[in-house]
């Protein structure tokens, strides 16, 4: 054990010691773990947002056939009707206002709900700036996620206007699920007003139901109750219901996986291509070790070493940068008004320091294996 | 009587260079008792160099017995060869092949890290190797940072510092001035007479050869005592 920590001793002063080849081994590990974290980070936020999860209770009510907030119109007073059906524990009836219905990185979402429902809907919602007294206030007052605040530098007392709206902030409010984080609660009749929708016409309704189990049951029971009437209805589980109106947007997320293979690729080459160049201008280097009584698999330890700790430092490098830049600029996409919060969390950053340690080490077999198995007499007179 | 150190018999070594068969040893016989600095001279292509490669254990005689401190070293694996390569022989090479981006006591400490020794051990062993080539003073210097005769001083220390009890050196001074050769030379003669080490030299220089106990002359792989 000692000898293998003085080998790994020995790897990293070989590698501090060739600062501009490692500097530049380690950039490019690290613009490729960039890379990488990024697109895992989507694929993962993608994941969060549309994978059933026992937890799961919520109910999404639109229009049928009409996934567009600015086409999906329903009746305000359904809400009455809902909350009647077997299983239902609330519901909310919400008007959503979006600045842009297409694909878009930085979409800003009015949630319209009717005041003193929203904490009773959703009684996860903490308030950690300003405060609900002040929303209840002031008719245009305004409640933001977190990381919409954050992404717009907006903080109580602000005023910020976006799709025609004019708001007043009144407080910052965190929630576990990360989608209601990126949005903005306003009242449901200024929405109403504002939007020129009309009073009594809200997009969606939000519900709530008693036990995970009757989530299908209780679709199909308010599906049923609206079936012969002028707004039909289709209702699904709310994860459900975004993999179903964000399709393109999730088909495209899909496809920067491929981005991410590269990205893997790159760095698997950066590497091996590095440690073969380093290997091949140390020959006699190691023939002299070899000399001295290093083994083959000493040599190879030196190589892989090498190797684990040029992928663990450009991991730590890029995969940190790309956290911290990703969660600086706190990116919301969006598409046909649904948000997806695109958020770095351990599981990524770990993952992603992971595999670059281990890209480090596979890159480094084949030199390593060259290394171990050069002729000791011939790479002497060389 | 001193115990036998190396002992060769009908030792040949041959390899083929594309279709050629070649022959740089042929059926050497060689004694040498422990503690005796022996110097090999003769002329390039005489096979100086290959048979200072097989006593080192870095290359494997084709055919013949090679018996170096008491181990035939034909019998070995890989694996033990190198083994007894670590804890037997020193090989002080003509171009000190130093690592460039270590310090002195880092080139000197390479042969222990493979030891179970603690570093407060191995500290101790480098500083005494480098203290019996009165190097201490330059132990933090890279080789850059050296002169050609402290080079192959360190590259001494490196061979020393594992205690073998045979060194091996290929042509030592061949790269050195004058002053730094006779330096370097009276090092070796110092390590064969005080501290017992068998030391086989190569050199092409007479001058270097009359500062070992004996001088064997290699003529196209035979060896001649007296030529």
């Amino acid at each position: 054990m000692n000898a293998f920590f003085n080998l790994l001793k020995l790897a990293w002063v070989q590698l501090i010691r060739h600062r501009v080849r490692s500097s530049l081994t380690i950039l490019g590990v690290a613009s490729g773990m960039f890379l990488f974290t990024a697109v895992e980070t989507l694929q993962r936020s993608l994941a969060k947002a549309t994978a059933a999860t026992a937890a799961d209770t919520t109910l999404v009510v639109y229009r049928e056939n009409r996934f567009c907030p600015s086409a999906s119109r329903l009746p305000e007073h359904f809400a009455d009707e809902i909350r009647r059906i077997d299983g239902v524990r609330e519901v909310i009836p919400v008007k959503i206002l979006v600045n842009n219905c297409g694909a878009s990185l930085d979409v800003i979402t009015f949630r319209g709900v009717p005041e003193g429902l929203l904490k009773k809907f959703a009684p996860e919602i903490e308030i950690v700036a300003g405060s609900e007294g002040a929303w209840s206030k002031r008719d245009d007052a305004a409640l933001l996620g977190e990381t919409f605040a954050k992404r717009r530098g907006l903080k109580p007392g602000d005023q910020f206007d976006a799709a025609g709206v004019t708001v007043s902030v009144a407080g910052i409010l965190r929630s576990p699920f990360p989608q209601d984080n990126n949005v903005a609660y306003v009242k449901l009749p200024f929405l109403q007003h504002a939007s020129k929708s009309g009073l009594g016409v809200v997009t969606q309704f939000m519900v709530r139901v008693h036990a995970v189990g009757s989530l299908e049951s209780v679709a199909n029971a308010i599906d049923e109750q609206f079936r012969s009437t002028q707004f039909p209805t289709d209702t699904r589980p709310e994860k459900a219901f975004f993999a179903e109106t964000a399709a393109e947007l999730i088909e495209l997320i899909g496809f920067t996986r491929w981005l991410g293979v590269g990205a893997v690729i790159a760095v698997t080459a950066l590497v091996a291509n590095a440690l073969l160049l380093a290997v091949r201008g140390r020959v006699k280097e190691n023939a002299v070790l070899r000399t001295l009584g290093y083994p083959g698999r000493a040599i190879a330890c030196l190589v892989v070493g090498e190797g684990g700790m040029l992928g663990l430092a450009g991991g730590l490098f890029g995969v940190g940068l790309g956290a911290v830049f990703l969660r600086w600029q706190s990116f919301t996409m969006g598409n046909e008004g649904q948000t997806l919060a695109i958020q770095p969390d351990a599981f990524v950053v770990t993952a992603g320091i992971s595999a670059a340690l281990l890209l480090g080490v596979l890159a480094s077999l084949w030199p390593a294996f060259q290394a171990m198995t050069q002729p000791i007499v011939k790479n002497l007179r060389s | 009587m001193n115990e036998t150190m190396i002992h060769c018999q009908a030792v040949s070594k041959s390899y083929k260079k594309g279709n050629t068969l070649v022959t740089p040893l042929e059926s050497l016989d060689l004694e040498v008792p422990a503690g005796e600095f022996l110097a090999l001279m003769g002329p390039s292509g005489s096979g100086k160099t290959t048979l200072l490669n097989l006593l080192s254990g870095i290359d494997s005689p084709s055919s013949g017995k090679l018996v170096i401190h008491g181990t035939e070293l034909s019998g070995l694996s890989r694996r033990d060869l190198t083994a007894w390569r670590a804890r037997n022989v020193g090989y002080i090479f003509q171009l000190y092949h130093l690592i460039p981006v270590l310090t002195a006591f880092e080139n000197v400490e390479l042969p222990l890290l493979l030891s179970p020794l603690s570093k407060r051990d191995r500290h101790a062993r480098v500083v005494a190797a480098l203290d019996l080539v009165s190097l201490t003073d330059r132990m933090h210097h890279t080789p850059s940072e050296l002169s050609g005769g402290q080079e192959q001083r360190v590259a001494i220390a490196r061979a020393l510092v594992a205690d073998p009890p045979l060194l091996v050196a290929d042509e030592p001074t061949g790269d050195l001035d004058r002053e730094s050769a006779n330096r370097i030379l009276e090092l070796l003669q110092q390590l064969a007479r005080r501290h017992g080490k068998t030391i086989v030299m190569v050199t092409h220089d007479a001058r270097a050869a009359a500062a070992a106990d004996r001088t064997l002359h290699l003529e196209k792989g035979v060896l001649l005592e007296n030529p």
